[in-house]
């Protein structure tokens, strides 16, 4: 390829510096709010508050008669953590089966799924609020866990997508020296499917990380809300516990993503077969 | 010969009966535990839950009398799930059919039955679809299809309103739909909801896709140093909870809001950007606000996919003299639309059905003209108004199945007619 041309590698910077405003302004902007001095959205000059202090995450944790957001954080956490492993389990193999195996139902069952997809997501929320409550399943945790885990192979679209670009000669020449289809799967699909795992993983964890709805119909209870309930509750006089109790979850997630943001990213199919 | 086809018979009438009278005892014994666990079943709660699924209830609860009645929702939902199961038992049956002819074959020509262990195991390898998809399934079965064939049939039912338990719900067959297309009030909001919605739909899906791949490639070009830095940023957008996002960007344009605080200071009097008389300019809002939640996601799918992309083709490309214009009509478009064409369609549907944005930024509204919505509500918002704020449960079923009907039929005739599907094979 040629190299560019001056201009162009100016106006791409240009580009490059407006839309990373746009993206980062917005949250920097909630990031000052959360150390605001004082709570409501009134008292702020414009975009910034008129003094800072550490006062709102202190009180944060430790005003929990109100707002108890250690406990919200916990929940979310159990949820989050436990969906996350059991979707992206499903969620791979219904890919991986999908993409590699030839089989009867496969046809039927993908336009299944492209059928069922095209409900409403929420046309059945109310069907299974009340199977929940026929299982006295309600004010469950353990119940959320279960339908986001179980929902998750429906998404299975993505990582099919990358495994029909892993190579077929890899399994057939792992066929031939008389590999197992689960010695496969494990020892030669898992490998290399680093990035879409971290991908599903990452995806899953987020879903019931920042669900509301869901969380909302299901947790009456107020010390079983997760912090997407919570948060809502806060209104403008709140605003800057709003906004810490914001960064305060959007920290980890974010610096989640960049630990594995290389997963994200790398091909690895490129190194594996050499056509 | 004979007892052997006597053993067969057997599984006929009990399955699993056959196999353990051919020694193989563990999985004869698994397969009478099913067929025991289904008697059970059935006459305990199977047949009653059976027949409730067509009476829905006769027996009205009474607080005087003091009679329990009949719940009809749930002896709905009974009655499904005992037809599901109904459905899993045959299934188990005809693979019990299977098994044991199999078996007699191989009892027949004197080959040794394979133990339990070897034959799970060749199972395992022969049928891993199977036993991967096994749990999936399941899964997709109780918490996907149950409920939607709950609220498919709530759609032909007089569910709503006053109609809640302890009252008995009936079967209507096509009122609620007759309703729909008929009533002015419902009509009107219907059609005017339906020409914004695909409206919104198209127009977010292709501001999101090609604002995530013309960023993916801009990150992609040559002369971009610290990739890592620049992608930070949009990751950090995407890393944000949705509904932080959406509550954040709702308070910058309330009242008291810093956009307003600008205006304000200004000399100009502040903007109800989201209010009840916004019109286009809170549909715009939302659409550039869902924009910034959703292009990050699909910059990191397109990035993905480059990345997966043969460099040697691009050299070859540049060697024959393509222009830049020209590879990424012919080379980057192709390739990346190839992968993505089932993403695409996901997420018009995604965005056909998208609850969030305007549920956060302007939810609870109900303009004049409107019956139970606002001019930027979608048909999801306006379904979720109508079941789960004002207990129109028939009539909000009705418009799901609609709404169902409508993006079904978009998605299906793109996904088939979409080289994905045509040629799977093609780039492998």
């Amino acid at each position: 390829m040629k190299k560019e041309k001056i201009s162009e590698v100016i106006i791409t910077y240009l580009i490059l510096i407006a839309v990373s405003l746009v993206f980062f302004f917005p949250v920097f902007w909630l990031i000052l709010a959360s150390f605001s001095s004082s709570g409501s959205i009134y008292d702020f000059d414009g975009f910034f508050p008129k003094s800072y202090s550490t006062a709102t995450y202190v009180k944060l944790f430790s005003d929990t008669q109100m707002y108890d957001y250690p406990s919200w954080l916990r929940n979310t956490l159990f949820i989050a953590g436990f969906s996350c492993v059991i979707s992206t389990i499903l969620v791979i193999l219904t890919a991986y089966t999908m993409s590699r195996f030839r089989f009867k139902m496969r046809k039927p069952l993908m336009k299944t799924t492209l059928i069922l997809s095209m409900f409403p997501s929420f046309m059945g929320m109310t069907a299974v609020y009340l199977i929940m409550i026929n299982f006295n399943m309600i004010n469950n945790l353990w119940s959320l866990i279960l339908i986001y885990s179980a929902g998750a192979p429906m998404g299975y679209l993505v990582q099919k997508g990358y495994f029909d670009t892993i190579s077929n000669s890899i399994y057939e020449a792992a066929r031939i020296d008389g590999a197992t289809n689960p010695e496969i799967f494990w020892k030669v699909t898992l490998p290399l499917s680093k990035p879409i795992l971290v991908y599903t993983a990452l995806t899953s964890f987020a879903w019931p990380w920042s669900d509301f709805i869901l969380p909302n119909m299901l947790l009456k209870n107020r010390d079983l809300w997760t912090v997407a309930v919570g948060l809502t509750h806060l209104g403008e006089t709140e605003f800057s516990r709003f906004a810490a109790g914001a960064i305060f979850i959007a920290v980890p997630i974010v610096i989640l993503y960049f630990s594995l943001s290389r997963f994200l990213v790398a091909g690895v199919s490129d190194g594996a077969v050499k056509q | 010969m004979k007892s052997s086809s006597i053993k067969t018979k057997c599984s006929y009438i009990i399955m699993g009966l056959g196999q353990f009278l051919y020694g193989q005892r563990i999985k004869g014994l698994l397969y009478m535990g099913i067929l025991g666990l289904y008697l059970w079943y059935l006459f305990t709660s199977g047949i009653g839950d059976m027949t409730g699924f067509f009476t829905l209830g006769t027996v009205e609860a009474d607080p005087w009398l003091g009679t329990e009645g009949d719940d009809s929702v749930i002896m709905m939902l009974r009655g499904i799930l005992s037809f599901l199961i109904l459905g899993a038992v045959i299934i188990f049956y005809l693979a019990n059919i299977k098994d044991i002819k199999e078996t007699e074959r191989l009892a027949g020509s004197g080959k040794m039955l394979p133990s339990f262990y070897r034959s799970v195991l060749a199972f395992v390898d022969k049928k891993f679809y199977v036993v991967a998809l096994f749990f999936p399934v399941i899964g997709v079965l109780i918490f996907n299809v149950l409920p939607i064939i709950f609220m498919i049939l709530i759609a032909f039912t007089n569910y709503g309103g006053n109609i809640v338990p302890p009252k008995l719900i009936d079967w209507i067959g096509l009122d609620n739909f007759r309703q729909i297309f008929s009533l002015s009030g419902i009509k009107g909001t219907f059609v005017k909801i339906l020409g914004w919605n695909i409206t919104w739909a198209i127009c977010a899906t292709l501001l999101n896709y090609f604002g995530g791949l013309l960023l993916a490639l801009l990150l992609n070009k040559r002369c971009v140093k610290g990739k890592a830095i620049w992608r930070a940023f949009p990751i950090i957008a995407y890393a944000v909870p949705g509904f932080i996002t959406l509550l954040g960007f709702k308070f910058m344009f309330s009242y008291g809001g810093p956009i307003n605080y600008y205006i304000k200071a200004m000399g100009g009097t502040s903007i109800g950007f989201l209010d009840i008389d916004a019109g286009w300019r809170a549909r715009i809002i939302g659409l550039l606000v869902n924009a910034w939640i959703s292009i990050p996601t699909s910059m990191l799918l397109a990035t993905g996919i480059l990345s997966n992309m043969n460099n040697e083709l691009y050299e070859a490309a540049s060697l024959d003299g393509a222009g830049r214009w020209k590879q990424f009509t012919n080379l980057t478009l192709p390739f990346v639309v190839f992968s993505t064409t089932p993403t695409l369609i996901t997420s018009f549907v995604g965005n056909f059905n998208n609850f969030g944005v305007f549920y956060f930024l302007r939810g609870g509204l109900y303009l004049d003209d409107y019956f139970l919505a606002s001019d930027t509500d979608l048909l999801i918002n306006w379904l979720y108004n109508l079941s789960i704020d004002n207990n129109y449960y028939g009539i909000g079923a009705a418009v799901s199945l609609i709404i169902f009907i409508i993006t079904s039929v978009i998605s299906l005739t793109a996904y088939v007619n979409s080289s994905a599907f045509k040629k799977e094979d093609t780039f492998r």
